[in-house]
């Protein structure tokens, strides 16, 4: 097997590449800027040099020239070589700063010239904390510099599009926005303007920055230069919970970060899947972080008469439910599931209602056709079409349904987080001879119509599974708190750097924001019930059941939903088992 | 050698009234090498035209003084699709002004050469790049390039045989950088001019990803020479290991500045005292940048026996360059024209790599202190470290280009800077 010498440790490669890329694979550090991975190359920031040679072939004999001490001769490069785009080469030699002088001199020099005209303003940067040109000049910089001149001035909090705001001078030239729009979004919307030290990106005269995939350079700005209009000042990184989860707002189900802070979800960031989004998602998807914070419902609702809601109790909400049931029969109940709720809230609706001898189950998938794009943007607008579907929800369109509710008159209608009166035709005069209730998220049309209204957790305040246009599936893992869950108590919680290394003393710890909702799954094993197939415990134990019951999930579980980052159904087998 | 330059009848720009016309041209030789090549194509086959060129050894005349035939040898057997010759006229390196000259005066030379050159790597599009502040001489080599077209030299099935080859001009857009070959493609590609990472080289991927060759004008008005005469008849004028005719590009302090041709391994004092009529106003000699601004300046007394070739060049400490020669006489303040190149650097740096980018605004604002009477002693000792962390560190040679003026001036000049400089309680390297 080919092989490379690296601080003259062996290694093997197989597949052709480039060193730099090959040496993050091995956990071994060079410092960059420019280079990303899912992006071209143009080695202009200068930061991943190191000494490079090869030895030298005897083409006559075919072996490698060896010295008088039993070493291979090896022959260097005249310059220092940039490791993002020096190809791997069987017998390649490779010194970094930890066995070269000149390298390690290289890169403290290049971080001088970097930061000569970048403003050093981090105390009030964004970027501050998670940038890679502070991580790698405490790292690797200079003890301090020996510019005594006026800084290059340019253009500051410029906003370049309706999401994206920049700061010139903090821009180091990395180009990898531009190349963002180039080679991933395909919009061409920035360029470099200028020259030298006063060049920086910008759109085209009298253009917008208004890419849908524009968030997405502000992630990969290796410096403050691009920020979220929307997430700028808002806090500091180091103040924030991060927490793996699942874009909602969309059929392809992006793989997420979400930032908390306070019980409060700051914002949205992708985070890496290879099978679904690579390092990108849609500027949409980050908009979901006011849908867990904004208009939430807190406590049940009830509508005694036509008056309207009041709040009411859990123990009421439930006694209210158990009151409805036993005035009508199975068969008067239509149960509508939602491809916007999890795979698990929807299996706990089905059970519940099925113990009870209901067989109408429906829902209605919210597709727009055309606002797709074939990338991160399906037409799909929910996240768990294809879950719905495959718990043997029986798929509805719009007329037929509005048809079976004037036609059939259900006398109650049981409605998972769905707003179907704001996306439908569906009024409130086609609901008026049925009772209705909701469990619901935000307050919507629908909820403002329901006779009572039972408040559930989003994708940020629950463990849950969803699976996407594609027919992967993917879980969330709860990022913020609701009233009845605590961070240390509740196992499925992710733990940032501060639950870990706070003590009781620092102030992070916060009952603010706290919203009354509980999963929808657990509202109905608070039911009482007949059958004890539904005194789940956890959302994972609901997944164990489905695993069992629906052919399709036979095979997903948590544990390796969370090692595979997700996993990919075999939709075709579909749901024709339907379960006893 | 020494001598003979005043019996030099000049080949490349000789001086014959309306050469630019076509049937001028003609009627003096002109054309004669292209069709002498497609008469007898057994003996001309493309490799062997490649091989003649290469014999010539004809440097560069762009700057780097690389064999042209060699390049051309570097390009991959045709397979079928487009393969390019990127012709360099963009000439925007301070001091140098003699592709104007062929395209004032001889534009026929170079096309010939450029399709000479075209059917020796089998290409089949030629593209002009040319400094679009040149328009008045574009306009003159367009002319020049419809009346081959007419006259069947360029196009479709050139002089009848199955040979043809398109040429088109381009305007650059008023970047030095456009002028390194790399660049030169992104923005022929109508991109930002940003010099590409070698490797690949162009001869391997090129403009639009095709292998492609990028030759001076005035290194391809040199093939027809070589084609018609010989590369035997090529070695004897000037120096074996740089001959040919070069167009030297004299400026600054002399009495008769101008673009002069003579042969290659000119005395650099005869060209001076004699070819330009010697330092204006009767003045002393006190420094020459041999080669276009980027070339280290040297001192008179460095002259000595100093020919305008690469060799002899390099023995004294600097680089033929483009022959772009900037006499300077001893009222010169060094410190002010380093000041004003390095400043001429800054702006003209594309800002793509750091050391380049950030080094160029470094150096020209501290040169600019040194100037104006703030600079200190060690601001001499921050320059050469500047020069240092630039040179050989950025992915095209803008930075050394940049770097080693300053480098050598001060490492020449050291007394100047000293006394533009404060005196310092500081100690000095």
């Amino acid at each position: 097997m080919p092989e490379i010498y690296i601080d003259n440790k062996r290694y093997e490669f197989e597949k052709p590449g480039k060193v730099l890329q090959f040496m993050l694979d091995k956990g071994l550090d060079l410092p960059f800027f420019c280079y990303h991975p899912s992006l071209s190359i143009p080695a202009n920031c200068r930061q991943c040099v190191v000494k490079a040679g090869m030895p030298v072939f005897d083409r006559e004999k075919k072996v490698f020239e060896i010295d008088d001490e039993g070493n291979r001769v090896i022959r260097y490069f005249p310059k220092l070589m940039t490791a993002c785009s020096l190809d791997l080469a069987d017998g390649l030699v490779i010194h970094t700063h930890e066995t070269d002088e000149l390298v390690k001199e290289a890169q403290a020099d290049n971080l001088e010239f970097i930061l000569i005209n970048h403003p050093l303003d981090c105390p009030i940067c964004d970027q501050a904390g998670e940038c890679p040109l502070q991580i790698l000049t405490y790292k690797y910089g200079p003890e301090g510099s020996r510019f005594e001149h006026k800084k290059v001035h340019k253009p500051k909090a410029i906003q370049l599009g309706p999401r994206v705001i920049l700061d010139a001078e903090r821009c180091i030239n990395c180009t990898r926005c531009v190349r963002f729009t180039d080679e991933i979004s395909k919009t061409y919307q920035l360029t470099i303007i200028s020259r030298g030290d006063k060049n920086y990106p910008t759109t085209a005269n009298g253009r917008e920055f208004d890419d849908p995939y524009s968030l997405n350079t502000v992630d990969i700005c290796p410096v403050g230069a691009l920020t979220s209009a929307d997430f700028r000042f808002k806090a500091r990184v180091w103040e924030m919970n991060q927490t793996p989860s699942v874009d909602i707002t969309n059929g392809k189900g992006c793989s997420t970060w979400l930032w908390t802070r306070d019980n409060l979800v700051l914002r949205v960031t992708p985070r890496f899947n290879e099978a679904v989004n690579d390092h990108w998602m849609p500027d949409a998807g980050r908009l979901a972080y006011r849908k867990f914070n904004e208009n939430r419902i807190s406590r049940p609702h009830l509508r005694p008469d036509d008056a309207g809601q009041v709040r009411t109790s859990w123990n009421n909400a439930q006694l209210t439910l158990q009151e409805e049931l036993e005035k009508v029969t199975a068969d008067e109940i239509l149960v509508i599931g939602s491809p916007h709720a999890s795979v698990e809230d929807n299996y706990a609706l089905r059970t519940y209602f099925g113990n009870l001898g209901v067989s109408r189950f429906r829902f209605l998938p919210h597709t727009e056709p055309g606002t797709g794009d074939g990338f991160l943007i399906s037409d799909d607008q929910a996240p768990n079409t294809n879950g719905v579907k495959g718990l043997g929800f029986d798929e509805i369109d719009e007329k037929s349904l509005i048809k079976l509710i004037e036609t059939g008159k259900p006398k109650i209608i049981a409605i998972l987080d769905d707003d179907l009166l704001g996306r439908t035709a569906l009024t409130e005069e086609h609901l008026a001879s049925s009772w209705m209730i909701v469990w619901g998220t935000n307050h919507n049309d629908t909820t403002r119509a329901a006779n009572l209204v039972v408040p559930v957790t989003t994708a940020a305040e629950h463990a849950a599974s969803y699976v996407n246009v594609d027919g992967r599936i993917q879980r969330t893992v709860p990022a913020k708190e609701t009233l009845y869950t605590n961070r240390r108590l509740n196992l499925e919680m992710s733990m940032g750097r501060l639950d870990h290394y706070g003590t009781k003393f620092d102030n992070w710890v916060s009952d603010a924001n706290r919203i009354d909702c509980i999963p929808a799954w657990e509202f109905f094993s608070r039911m009482k019930s007949d059958s004890d197939t539904i005194a789940w415990e956890s959302s994972r134990q609901i997944m164990e059941d489905i695993a069992g019951t629906f052919p399709v999930f036979r095979e997903v579980s948590y544990d390796r939903m969370d090692e595979e980052n997700g996993i990919q159904l075999k939709l075709e087998q579909d749901s024709e088992v339907k379960p006893a | 050698m020494s001598n003979d330059w005043k019996s030099y009848k000049p080949m490349l720009v000789p001086a014959i009234r309306d050469l630019h016309d076509i049937s001028v041209y003609e009627k003096n030789n002109g054309y004669q090498a292209l069709k002498k090549i497609l008469k007898d194509r057994k003996t001309w086959t493309p490799a062997n035209v490649v091989n003649e060129v290469k014999t010539a050894n004809i440097r560069g005349r762009g700057g780097a003084g690389f064999n042209a035939g060699l390049k051309w040898s570097f390009m991959p057997e045709p397979d079928g699709k487009p393969r390019y010759l990127a012709c360099n006229g963009d000439e925007s390196e301070p001091g140098t002004f003699k592709d104007r000259k062929l395209f004032e005066f001889n534009p026929h030379l170079f096309i010939e050469g450029a399709i000479i050159a075209a059917y020796a790597m089998q290409i089949d599009v030629i593209y002009v790049y040319i400094r679009g502040e040149y328009r008045p001489f574009i306009q003159k080599l367009q002319k020049a390039i419809d009346q081959a077209c007419e006259k069947g030299y360029l196009g479709k099935k050139i002089l009848g045989s199955d040979f043809s080859v398109e040429m088109y001009t381009h305007m650059g857009a008023g970047a030095y950088i456009c002028g390194e070959e790399s660049s030169l493609m992104e923005s022929l590609e109508g991109k930002r001019g940003y010099p590409r990472v070698k490797p690949p080289f162009p001869a391997q991927r090129g403009l639009w990803g095709r292998p492609t060759t990028i030759n001076n004008i005035e290194t391809l008005a040199n093939v027809p020479l070589v084609m018609q005469h010989g590369a035997e008849w090529y070695l004897d004028i000037g120096p074996k290991t740089h001959p040919g005719p070069v167009l030297y590009g004299i400026s600054g302090h002399v009495n008769r500045p101008g673009v002069y041709e003579y042969p290659a391994g000119m005395d650099i004092m005869t060209l001076i005292n004699e070819v330009a009529g010697g330092v204006r106003g009767g003045k002393k000699l006190k420094a020459l940048i041999p080669g276009g601004s980027s070339t280290p300046p040297l001192r008179a007394d460095m002259l000595d026996g100093v020919t305008m070739d690469s060799e002899s060049l390099r023995e004294a400490g600097s680089m033929m360059g483009t022959a772009g020669m900037v006499v300077l006489d001893e009222d010169t303040d060094m410190v002010d024209l380093i000041w004003r190149i390095s400043y001429f650097y800054d702006h003209e740096s594309c800002g793509q790599c750091t050391p380049c980018r950030e080094g160029t605004g470094w150096l020209e604002k501290t040169l600019r202190k040194i100037k104006d009477g703030n600079g200190e002693m060690r601001d001499l000792d921050l320059l050469l470290a500047i020069c240092h962390r630039m040179e050989g560190r950025t992915i095209c040679a803008l930075a050394d280009a940049a770097a080693w003026p300053v480098r050598y001036s001060i490492d020449r000049f050291r007394e100047e800077f000293e006394k533009k400089c404060k005196k310092t309680v500081y100690a000095v390297a």
